[in-house]
């Protein structure tokens, strides 16, 4: 069975992976190669690969990419799901854009025009400024966050601050720790040493962290920021009990109030509070996670890929909100593999390598190039 | 925004409805039937009113997504210590403090052993089952006459009656229902019960919550052991020894999963105990074997689960 395990793993080209160990122990981008390896074990005719490459690294992209690839020369169809318009028209032949469950036109591959396609896509002009419009790093003086000498759990000696009104962005290779650092500074790593502060306040497990006005969005929406089973009201309230309750009662109607006004100010597309977050869109999921935290007040947010698996329209959203919050004072980190994400929204950027910081870039000084030879 | 349809209600309705149907059933048959219909309600609320008491605590328990095996033992210890307890006072509020204070101190080493030693609370009220039952056998060899424990049963017969049953069932669900809906407790359980890892990261402390659970499920198993002995007032090593089993079926037949989660629902245990109170008896109107009504109380109680888990089926996992 593990010869048979070996040769399909090899047929992807994933040999960095062990057949024999179990999957639990894999990450998130070695258990989405598994799951390929295994459906090609069956030999499709027709391989659907709906937004699985959201979990992968580059190098996992491309293995991907290169299997559709040989797939299509083979005479075999592909047919590829994804938010990602440059990975389309990288590697797709034709397009077929989906609005509400309504199919809303096609491209084929010499037509692609950005514009159109946003444009079908999320069925209006896109209007304003996707990134944000200014060019030059601002932040107030005062420290929201501190992070001092984090080790452990693959971090080595990291010390960070974030500042009201800063975008600080944390970018490198997929396993250079950059998303254990979004835990660790939110209490929620097992850390051999360091401190993490916010606003002068030690604190050192996600309770103490929430009550302190520090709020994380994790990689994994899915699993670690929702609770699927739950609705829509459950999923927002329970970030904010504590300003829900008078006289610590929980009420419904405060309740109520409470959540839809998160539903309002994020424009969350839903039939009622009460529909199970498993039935939404990954663009309205995550709108209900970055609810939780802002209902509750948070004045840091730590926000662990932000607009990963999101539309465009969402996307766009999601970074005018960060920019809104960003003018109310807030301190936002933001950890991608989206370079293009980080240099259009952050103040700072930090690159990681094996754990540890690299270099700072400032915004207006940030190079795509450099960032990617200090990353490698 | 609009509100939740009609259809999409109906599922958490289901139990109700359900044990609404029984209800009707069970004086059609005993119309039908020309049977004692107040005296076959007197046993149907003596058969339920333990189990809905244990269950509704539970309730608590399995919404963390845990799970407790000690149920029957635990109601048996506690109702043996309290009935030794009356046996050497004469007092039934000594009796019914024995009761109470045992199954809290059994919850609490429950829980804080879980806490302790970062155990599931499954894995120590299995420890706890083994524990208990071995108890309640050197119990009786101590004190008991044979294989018995005994209180006197005339000195039971005032509160052997209905509303005062009836009373504290209702005194014990309306604590738990203010705590479970009212209190942050609830909300907590829930979401601990339906994605572990999301609740840490929301902020939620796990371990109180598991203690929590345990305290006020060990209210009802105290409740219930006074109950038992008020009811049966000889108890042997077997006394309570189905409760385990009887609350599982009572809390999926009132509509709840037993993996717990958002969908849990305080009244599903009370609906559930009820529900299979009086099957039990509509099948006992109708003469039916043991063997035929085991098996219409089975298609009976999938029917239910099916329709009450109607918007959970066709889903497929999350990406």
């Amino acid at each position: 069975m593990e010869q048979e395990a070996r040769k399909a793993l090899d047929v992807i080209h994933a040999d960095h992976i062990q057949p024999g160990i179990p999957t639990a122990l894999l990450d998130l981008q070695e258990r989405k190669l598994v799951e390929v390896a295994k459906v090609m074990v069956k030999k499709p005719e027709i391989l659907v690969v709906d937004e699985n490459t959201t979990a992968l690294s580059q190098k996992g992209r491309e293995l991907l990419y290169q299997l559709m690839d040989s797939l299509k020369k083979e005479g075999k169809a592909v047919i590829f799901i994804s938010h990602d318009l440059d990975e389309i028209k990288q590697v797709c032949d034709t397009l077929t854009v989906l609005r509400d469950g309504r199919i809303i036109t096609h491209f084929s591959k010499e037509n692609y025009d950005d514009d159109a396609i946003k444009t079908s896509m999320i069925g209006r002009e896109m209007q304003g400024d996707y990134y944000r419009a200014d060019k030059e790093p601002t932040w107030q003086e005062k420290v929201l966050l501190q992070a001092d000498h984090l080790t452990g759990s693959g971090l080595q000696d990291v010390s960070l601050k974030i500042r009201a009104g800063e975008i600080l962005g944390v970018g490198g290779l997929s396993e250079c720790g950059m998303h254990t650092l979004g835990k660790a500074l939110f209490g929620g790593a097992m850390l051999t040493g360091g401190t993490v502060k916010t606003e002068g306040k030690a604190y050192s497990d996600p309770r103490q962290a929430t009550r302190l006005g520090v709020g994380y969005v994790s990689k994994e929406r899915d699993t670690e920021s929702l609770c699927q089973q739950a609705s829509i009201r459950d999923n927002i309230a329970i970030g904010g009990l504590r300003h829900i309750q008078k006289k610590k009662l929980i009420l419904k109607r405060r309740e109520t109030a409470y959540v839809q006004k998160q539903v309002d100010a994020l424009s969350i597309k839903c039939r009622h509070m009460e529909q199970p977050v498993s039935a939404m869109s990954g663009g309205n999921k995550q709108k209900v996670v970055f609810g939780k935290w802002l209902g509750a007040g948070s004045r840091v947010l730590i926000l662990d890929c932000p607009t990963r698996g999101v539309d465009i329209g969402v996307k766009q959203s999601m970074y005018q909100l960060i920019t809104k919050m960003k003018n109310e004072g807030k301190a936002i980190l933001i950890i991608s593999e989206e370079m293009a994400e980080l240099i259009g929204m952050c103040d700072r950027l930090l690159v990681m390598k094996d754990g540890a910081l690299q270099k700072e870039f400032l915004r207006g000084q940030m190079n795509e190039a450099d960032i990617i030879r200090c990353m490698i | 925004m609009g509100k939740q349809t009609w259809k999409e209600r109906v599922p958490a309705f289901a139990s109700v409805l359900g044990l609404l149907v029984l209800i009707a059933a069970y004086y059609i048959v005993g119309a039908v039937r020309d049977a004692n219909v107040a005296y076959g309600l007197k046993a149907i609320v003596n058969q339920s009113v333990v189990v809905a008491l244990v269950a509704t605590g539970a309730v608590f328990i399995y919404t963390l997504g845990s799970f407790d095996i000690s149920l029957g033992a635990a109601t048996g210890v506690s109702a043996l210590l309290g009935a030794m307890a009356y046996n050497a006072t004469g007092s039934l509020a000594v009796m019914f403090l024995v009761c109470v204070g045992v199954a809290v101190a059994l919850g609490f080493i429950n829980s804080s052993l879980a806490s302790i030693f970062n155990l599931p609370i499954f894995v120590t009220t299995v420890a706890m089952m083994s524990v208990l039952s071995a108890f309640m056998l050197i119990l009786i060899g101590w004190n008991g006459a044979g294989d018995t424990i005994k209180v006197k049963g005339r000195d039971m017969r005032p509160l052997d009656n209905i509303p005062f049953k009836v009373v504290i069932l209702v005194l014990y669900i309306a604590l738990c229902w203010f705590v479970f809906t009212l209190l942050p407790t609830g909300r907590e359980a829930k979401f601990i019960g339906g994605n572990p890892v999301c609740a840490r990261l929301s902020g939620i402390n796990e371990k109180k919550l598991g203690i929590i659970a345990s305290l006020i499920s060990a209210v009802g198993i105290g409740l219930g052991a006074f109950l038992t002995i008020i009811y049966a007032p000889t108890l042997t090593k077997d006394t309570a020894s189905s409760i385990g089993m009887d609350v599982i079926i009572a809390i999926v037949f009132g509509g709840m999963p037993v993996s717990g989660g958002p969908r849990s629902r305080i009244l599903s245990a009370v609906v559930g105990a009820f529900s299979m109170g009086f099957m039990t008896q509509i099948m006992s109107m109708l003469n039916l074997g043991s063997g035929y009504g085991q098996m219409i109380k089975a298609a009976i109680f999938l029917l239910v689960v099916f329709i009450a888990l109607g918007s959970q089926r066709g889903k497929l996992l999350t990406r």
